[in-house]
């Protein structure tokens, strides 16, 4: 008790040098000629312009619990059909990793153009939850105790009493911690909706408007106000979630290898589902087009896309302009992706030699995921300006903290007995890292990657968007502008393919290597 | 006609194969326990003993052989209820209170537990957990829990009951004292009960007749009659005729 306290108060006083710090820092004008205010002045403008938050808070919190509502039950719902029955989830998972992988930014234009009112918003919001959930689901569902499995089939129980006695209640922590993790998700999908978007309600029309004005105490503000409301969410989720773990954890350990799954007969089924994954995701963009109603000029099907980029008279010219967007986006996304990874892990593999170090460093790791990337970037951009080292900072810091959260929280789950062996035999702490600490990191390096691709890509293209001119982001502002829908469309598609290549990329290396290895995938 | 055998195995065989390896489980097991009888299956780890049982249950395939449940295939045999089963582990649901545990194969079955209160009931009392009804199985110490087990198999009066290690995760003395509790709830119950286990003074206590196995490939090398009368008393694990017999065993289970 008196240890939880002083822990406590450690990181109260952590927080309370930092604010400090800035205060000073922020008074003095040190960085960028004011561009980071004080504290103070920054709580003073939000004062000053209460009267003008309410409507933009509400239309935001509006777009993102609907969006965050219907999202879920999609997701739960998937997460179900897909544990009993494998075959759906292989049929579906080319459109799961669509979703995952879109980076936000590129989809927003394309759904503004094709729905109307508080509905880009709200399916923006909707799709940035579905992943996360849906995979919370999954998981939690098939993690059953396979001892209670085995209990309610030696009476007879199928699948589906197996899904009503034993997995359902099982899976409510995991579900609700996938809920944790989306909450932030949909009010980020709402804002970034709102930004890419335009109408005139919302935190992120607010913070549009607002850009221009060069009153970095007014932009500090609003990002303030969008962090407290996704971390927010964040902790009611996460409330939830600590309440219902107790009961739930399985009193001993269940150490029964997993069954290997698919017989020899559902080889021959292996090949038409893997067409129908890759092909899925197009037959959902062409109903969605049919769907909606949107005239043909505006909304482009699968076939428009592949029509303006190839057949047209203006191909050419089309292609050489996102060939050459592609150029400058790919490279500084995977240099930011691998310096941002490089240095969580050696951050979360040397935080077994400096463990308190990483106790009152956490905290900072999480606020900072939830803060919404598009409130973020343009405080960013007066700090640094707007060239490459932007760029490449908005990416580091995307990537860098959510992988920093992988791997120190799957550290963490290392038996200590393991890595008290080597030390046993009188190693060394380096040594005991290199021999238990790095190994046992592997597979969480490859889960973050997974996990950060899509992030990066969408850090990227914002800064490039909203600040450098250049790329995939610049182009499709470009092409908003000029009202070129192929290309809106031409992007949007590019980016998703870029993202699921590179997810793809990640997958197969993760699968070969840790095979070798004789480890697990990480979720 | 006589009745069928509570559990009847003929020639039952079953490789198992992964990871380009492929393992001979079981080799041609016949076995066949009378009504009412008591057998333990003893092997050395990995020698098939509970993949017997579990091919028994229906939880997993066979390549060749027959099995048939108080005259039954496996799957109508468990889907009517006339089995029961505790594994090593007690396997309770943690979030439900120990008589929802026990309840737990009834609402498997399809039967309404509200129906069933007497009998569940008493066998929370037959297995001497009045008073813990409420409780949660986390709240309960090891020995409670594989209690609760026991009670959760033969809620249904299952007439054929198989146990796999059910106290190998009990220490000595608690282990001898779950020995005698069993052989007083199976007396009771009368049911026909197939006991896979590594503990020699465990098998040669409760059973009827022990059935030594060996590995690689997995298959049944003796079976040895138990002469004793019951109800056995604990001070049996003392005497001479029974150390004699243990003995044999174990001069079986480690081969000449």
């Amino acid at each position: 008790m008196a240890r939880e306290g002083r822990r406590r108060w450690h990181a109260l006083r952590n927080v309370v040098i930092v604010l400090a710090l800035w205060e000073v820092i922020g008074r003095l004008d040190l960085v960028a000629r004011g561009a980071l205010p004080a504290p103070s002045e920054i709580l003073l403008r939000l004062y000053r312009d209460w009267g003008e938050y309410p409507p933009h808070v509400m239309a935001t919190l509006y777009g993102s619990s609907l969006g965050f509502v219907i999202g879920n039950l999609a997701a739960i719902a998937a997460g179900v059909v897909f544990v009993l029955s494998p075959a759906t989830l292989r049929l579906f998972r080319g459109v799961n990793i669509a979703i995952f992988a879109l980076p936000p930014i590129a989809i927003a234009p394309i759904l503004t153009l094709s729905l109307s009112g508080m509905a880009p918003r709200v399916a923006l919001a909707a799709l940035g939850v579905y992943f996360v959930t849906m995979s919370a689901t999954v998981v939690g569902l098939s993690q059953t105790d396979s001892r209670i499995a085995d209990v309610i089939r030696a009476y007879g129980g199928g699948e589906w009493p197996i899904m009503r006695l034993a997995r359902w209640r099982g899976a409510v922590p995991s579900i609700l911690s996938g809920l944790r993790v989306a909450a932030p998700n949909a009010v980020l999908g709402s804002i970034l909706a709102e930004f890419g978007g335009g109408g005139r309600w919302g935190l992120g029309a607010y913070l549009l408007g607002s850009l221009g004005r060069g009153e970095p105490d007014r932009l500090w503000g609003i990002g303030l106000v969008a962090t407290a409301i996704a971390g927010a969410s964040y902790l009611v989720f996460a409330l939830l979630s600590n309440r219902f773990l107790g009961a739930t954890r399985a009193v001993s350990l269940d150490t029964a290898a997993p069954s290997p799954g698919g017989g020899d007969g559902r080889r021959r089924a292996r090949l038409p589902i893997a067409l129908g994954s890759v092909a899925l995701p197009f037959l959902m963009w062409w109903a969605f087009i049919v769907g909606t109603g949107v005239p043909a000029l505006i909304a482009k099907t699968p076939y428009g896309v592949f029509d303006y980029l190839f057949l047209s008279r203006a191909a050419g010219a089309a292609q050489t302009r996102l060939l050459g967007a592609m150029a400058q986006t790919v490279p500084i996304t995977m240099v930011g992706m691998a310096a941002g990874l490089g240095f969580a892990f050696l951050l979360a593999v040397s935080s077994r030699l400096f463990p308190g170090f990483v106790r009152g460093f956490m905290p900072v790791a999480l606020v900072t995921q939830t803060m919404p990337l598009v409130a973020l970037t343009p405080l960013l951009v007066l700090i640094l300006g707007r060239g490459i080292s932007l760029t490449l900072w908005v990416t580091i810091s995307v990537t860098f903290f959510p992988a920093f959260v992988t791997l120190a929280q799957g550290l963490a789950l290392v038996p200590r007995a393991a890595l008290e062996v080597p030390r046993a035999y009188g190693a060394s702490p380096w040594k005991e890292m290199r021999m238990v600490a790095i190994p046992a990191a592997l597979p969480y390096l490859f889960a973050a990657t997974r996990l950060t691709v899509p992030r990066a890509l969408l850090g990227v293209m914002i800064a490039e968007w909203l600040a450098t001119g250049k790329g995939l982001g610049n182009l499709l502002n470009q092409s908003r502008g000029y009202l070129d829908y192929g290309m809106i469309w031409s992007v949007a598609a590019a980016s998703v393919l870029l993202s699921v290549a590179f997810y793809q990329a990640v997958v197969v290396v993760e699968r070969r290597t840790l095979s070798r290895l004789g480890m697990h995938t990480a979720e | 006609m006589a009745a069928p055998d509570g559990i009847c195995l003929e020639a039952v065989s079953k490789t198992f194969r992964g990871r380009g390896k492929t393992v001979e489980a079981l080799r041609e097991i016949t076995l066949g326990c009378p009504p009412g009888s008591f057998t333990t299956l003893i092997g050395p780890s990995g020698c098939g003993k509970s993949t017997v049982l579990r091919i028994a249950l229906g939880l997993e395939s066979l390549d060749r052989g027959a099995v048939r449940i108080a005259g039954e295939p496996p799957a109508s045999a468990t889907r009517a209820g006339i089995t029961g089963v505790v594994f090593q582990d007690a396997a309770l649901l943690p979030w439900r209170t120990v008589r929802r545990n026990v309840e737990l194969p009834l609402e498997v079955l399809g039967r309404r537990p509200a129906d069933h209160r007497a009998e569940v009931a008493a066998m929370i009392a037959l297995v001497g957990l009045e008073g813990y009804e409420n409780s949660l199985p986390g709240e309960l110490s090891g020995g409670m829990r594989q209690r609760v087990a026991i009670a959760r198999a033969l809620v249904t009066h299952p007439e054929v009951l198989f146990m796999d290690e059910p106290f190998g995760a009990l220490d000595q003395i608690l282990r001898r004292q779950m020995n005698v509790e069993l052989q007083r709830i199976w007396s009771e119950t009368g049911s026909t009960a197939l006991l896979v286990t590594h503990g020699i003074d465990e098998a040669v206590f409760l059973a009827d007749r022990v059935v030594v196995m060996h590995s690689e490939p997995g298959r049944i090398v003796e079976t040895i009659d138990v002469p004793f009368a019951r109800p056995r008393e604990r001070g049996l694990f003392a005497e001479t005729a029974f150390h004699r017999l243990t003995d044999r065993v174990a001069e079986v289970l480690h081969g000449s």
